[in-house]
């Protein structure tokens, strides 16, 4: 396809130099398309608008998003995992709750399932030259479901709530060193701007439904959620009966298209098997996250369409930097090189994960440094690092971990493999609480065993990962691991604005990680979604955000 | 005499109800975990642990808390769920309302059934009817409730499609719809218990067909439908009522398996949940119900043993 130079002048004459940056990576090669449309949307490009410009560029169009051939009308039955206490978008952190509440809310923008942003209540974001201001244009005519138009003022509460530390918001993890309360500012009744604590190249990710406690609310809200569920979106509540489930039906003033279903209908259940059962019974249409191990039934049925989602969620196994017999680089090396990530993507996980390298940077996102090479089993050069070490007798060692899904059999096939540098590992594995404990230092056998395992779910962007698991004054840094170096280079990937000095900080931290191995990430696991035949237009992503807006039966 | 001896059993009732919920308190404490995190998830930060568990008063001197909770449930307050952050009343009257219909239909099944096996085997004793009925109840006894409630899934609910797999039912369906869904959820609880009703019915026959009055019965010439049915059952039946009602306590509280095998939200889950994420207003509440409900199920017990069987009331009181 031919490059049309003038169209494409025409397009980039408005860019600032960092969106043309982008574009002339992806000209010369050095950025792919999904990397444009990726990076783009975070710098708040349209996608319509990356479709022009990769056209003149004579790459062809980018895709478009089509609504699935259904008929309207349908109720659509979901198995979901009961929400843990009450619904309420400020600390709502389980699976259930947070799938919940993103039925009725909305977000700034939407992190879709190839982590590529889309517009949602903001149209359009930009950020200033350093990247420590984003300014956001909002959607105008978007009302409430209890009437009033959504506002800057609506943005500014809801954001000022999230990121005030006398409130109890799950949302602080997230904006900690990036947003206080007073630095969303109103510019006028449809404009933002958040004027960030430091630079921040993936601040829209942190206001986009990765942040699942971002819905904006009225700013007149004052608590109890479950009495108003007052939000934007496509759906309103019907019925809400804590333990047992919730339907939603369409919001009639919903400013996109209209909802397709007649009717939405959560059941909920505290276990995977009868989730399972109930849908093979015929009682629900969706399973919203199925694990591949406890759903291997479901896996090559005929009448089931399985969704499978990458994600960056994985199981971490955590060896203490400070403590014998890990306090050597080389034994936690020896320990990775045990592992046969090929076997766990395809025994273990049945297909449905790719292989990890060692770092948090899961392929999925679009920084990951594709240079850094993929670390593969090797006995025999982790047998030389043992006797390198001085431990070519091997040691003992406990390693704890939780009794959920895969992760007992992941440490037994770990257990069998480091067997054969000498490494004796007893196993001890607790339910999810005794491990956790009060998840902080001292208190916690996830914190502070010499060997752990413990699962993270997926983020769009590593920031938690790398700044709460992984930096010195972490707060969930299991492996203890204290490294300046690290430090430095965190706080550069956090605050790179343009794609390839994210790649180029990245690749240096994959590289360090890989040298340093203080955590094995073995595997990067796929969100799974079971959808019966006939049923279609399910749209999950891998934060167990279930959009069904377009949902609809055959 | 038998309003002293009821006066007596509810002020034992109440001794144990209390010292009750001291356990539950105290155990409840021990319990790993923290409320907040249950809420946040692990990766909360530290400051919203913190104000939530303020919020929530659980960091509180355990003391305080548990006079706290005392005095209001001694004035008819059961408090509010930590969790959910509402009263916990209205979680516990559902429970409780659901895991009484599904015993309900669980003992209306379990209990004239095995009352008959334990006959039937008891009149043919040593015959292979016996054998089947002692060795096929007792191998249901054994078999745990979550191994026959899901094979009773795939045959009825998958296969077949003939009963709904959740115990469930829709908003306000009637009589007729809510038994249909316990059906399924009830075997396995009949599965369970028919082992046991029918080998005391059948001890407690052998017992009374082996006894003098039952031999004096038909030396009288009176008929054998006659002599089982006033003399026998009468007497062979009082083991088999305490039996019954040692079960209630964990036909109403104990079906945790069965109550998340089939979805259905009875006490024994509503406990499991609330020990498990440290809701202890919750799991308070809920356990002094399933106490009250023991301690009247007993109470029932001996009324009806000492109605049956006057030596033992009289006996207890001279």
């Amino acid at each position: 396809m031919a490059r049309k130079i003038k169209l494409l002048d025409n397009l980039r004459s408005g860019l600032t130099a960092l969106e043309n940056h982008l574009v002339d990576g992806y000209i010369d090669g050095r950025v792919s398309r999904r990397e444009l449309l990726r990076h783009g949307s975070v710098l708040g490009l349209s996608l319509p608008f990356l479709g022009r410009i990769s056209l003149a560029a004579g790459f062809g169009a980018a895709p478009t998003l089509a609504r699935a051939n259904v008929k309207p009308g349908a109720t659509i039955r979901v198995a979901c995992h009961v929400p843990q206490g009450a619904v309420d978008p400020l600390i709502v952190g389980s699976e259930g709750g947070l799938a919940m509440i993103q039925q009725v809310g909305e977000f700034l923008c939407i992190d879709g399932s190839d982590l590529t942003l889309q517009p949602c209540l903001a149209e359009t974001w930009k950020p200033n030259e350093d990247g420590t201001v984003w300014t956001f244009t909002l959607r105008k005519g978007v009302k409430f479901h209890s009437g009033g138009e959504m506002k800057a003022d609506d943005v500014v509460a809801t954001f000022d709530r999230l990121a005030d530390p006398k409130n109890a918001s799950n949302a602080l993890s997230v904006f900690k060193g990036v947003l206080q309360k007073g630095a969303t500012r109103k510019v006028d009744d449809y404009t933002i701007e958040f004027h960030l604590d430091s630079r921040s190249g993936n601040f829209p990710y942190l206001v986009s439904s990765d942040n699942y406690n971002a819905i904006i609310l009225p700013a007149s809200y004052a608590g109890d959620f479950e009495k108003s569920w007052d939000g934007t979106g496509p759906f309103k509540i019907d019925k809400y009966i804590p333990n047992v489930g919730a339907s939603f039906v369409p919001n009639e003033n919903y400013w996109g298209p209209k909802a397709l279903p007649a009717r939405t209908e959560f059941t909920f259940f505290r276990d995977i098997q009868p989730e399972i059962l109930a849908f093979q019974g015929g009682q629900v249409d969706v399973i919203n996250a199925l694990p591949a191990t406890a759903g291997v039934a479901l896996l090559s049925d005929p009448g089931v369409d399985i969704i499978s989602v990458k994600s960056s969620g994985h199981h971490a196994l955590h060896m203490r930097c400070d403590m014998d017999p890990f306090k050597d680089p080389r034994v936690r090396r020896a320990v990775a090189l045990c592992i046969d990530r090929d076997k766990l993507v395809k025994g273990l996980m049945k297909g449905h994960a790719v292989v990890g390298n060692d770092s948090p940077f899961a392929p999925i996102y679009p920084s990951t440094d594709p240079t850094v090479p993929q670390r593969k089993q090797d006995i025999a050069q982790a047998k030389e690092l043992m006797k390198a070490a001085g431990m070519e007798k091997g040691f003992q060692v406990t390693l704890s971990t939780e009794q959920f899904l895969e992760i007992p059999t992941y440490v037994q096939l770990i257990q069998n493999w480091t067997k054969e540098i000498g490494i004796d590992v007893k196993l001890e594995i607790m339910d999810y609480r005794t491990y956790v404990g009060n998840a902080q230092y001292g208190t916690s056998r996830w914190l502070d065993s010499v060997m752990g395992c413990q699962v993270w779910y997926h983020r769009g962007v590593p920031n938690v990962f790398l700044g709460g698991g992984l930096t010195s004054d972490g707060p969930w840094n299991p492996s203890h691991f204290k490294n300046e170096q690290f430090d430095t280079l965190n706080k550069s990937y956090v605050a790179a604005l343009d794609l390839e000095a994210k790649r180029e900080a990245s690749g240096r931290i994959e590289r360090l990680l890989l040298d340093q191995s203080p955590v094995v990430y073995g595997y990067f696991f796929n969100h799974l979604t079971a959808i019966k035949k006939g049923v279609a237009g399910v749209q999950p992503n891998a934060m167990n955000q279930i959009f069904l807006q377009s949902a609809g039966k055959e | 005499m038998i309003a002293r001896f009821i006066a007596r059993r509810i002020a034992l009732a109440l001794v144990t109800l209390f010292v009750l919920s001291v356990l539950v308190f105290f155990c409840c404490q021990v319990l790993p975990g923290n409320v907040a995190l249950a809420i946040l998830g692990p990766q909360a930060d530290p400051r919203t642990v913190n104000v939530l568990n303020h919020e929530l008063g659980v960091d509180r001197p355990l003391l305080v808390q548990y006079s706290s909770w005392i005095t209001s449930f001694l004035q008819g307050d059961m408090g509010r769920s930590y969790i959910y952050r509402a009263p916990v009343a209205p979680f516990i009257l559902q429970a409780i309302g659901h895991s009484l219909k599904l015993a309900s239909v669980a003992i209306l099944v379990v209990v004239p059934l095995g009352i008959l096996g334990g006959v039937v085997a008891a009149l043919n004793v040593h015959r292979p009817l016996d054998r089947i009925i002692s060795i096929g109840g007792v191998s249901a006894t054994i078999l745990p409730e979550f191994v026959s409630g899901i094979v009773l899934i795939l045959v009825f609910g998958v296969w077949l499609r003939w009963l709904p797999i959740s115990a469930a039912w829709p908003q306000g369906a009637g009589v007729f719809t809510q038994v249909y869904h316990l059906i399924l959820p009830a075997m396995p609880l009949v599965l369970v218990l028919f082992g046991y009703i029918a080998r005391m019915a059948r001890a407690g026959m052998i017992e009374a067909l082996d006894s003098d009055y039952t031999r004096t019965a038909v030396l009288k010439g009176l008929t054998w439908r006659l002599v089982i049915w006033r003399h026998v059952l009468r007497n062979a039946l009082l083991p088999t009522i305490t039996v019954i009602a040692t079960q209630a306590g964990y036909l109403i509280g104990g079906l945790v398996v069965v109550e998340t095998l089939f979805r259905y939200e009875g006490v024994g889950s509503l406990i499991f949940a609330a020990a498990t994420s440290k809701d202890f207003p919750m799991l308070e509440a809920a356990v002094l119900v399933i106490g009250i409900t023991y301690a009247l199920a007993t109470l029932i017990a001996d009324l009806l043993y000492s109605i049956l069987n006057p030596r033992i009331r009289m006996g207890s009181y001279k």
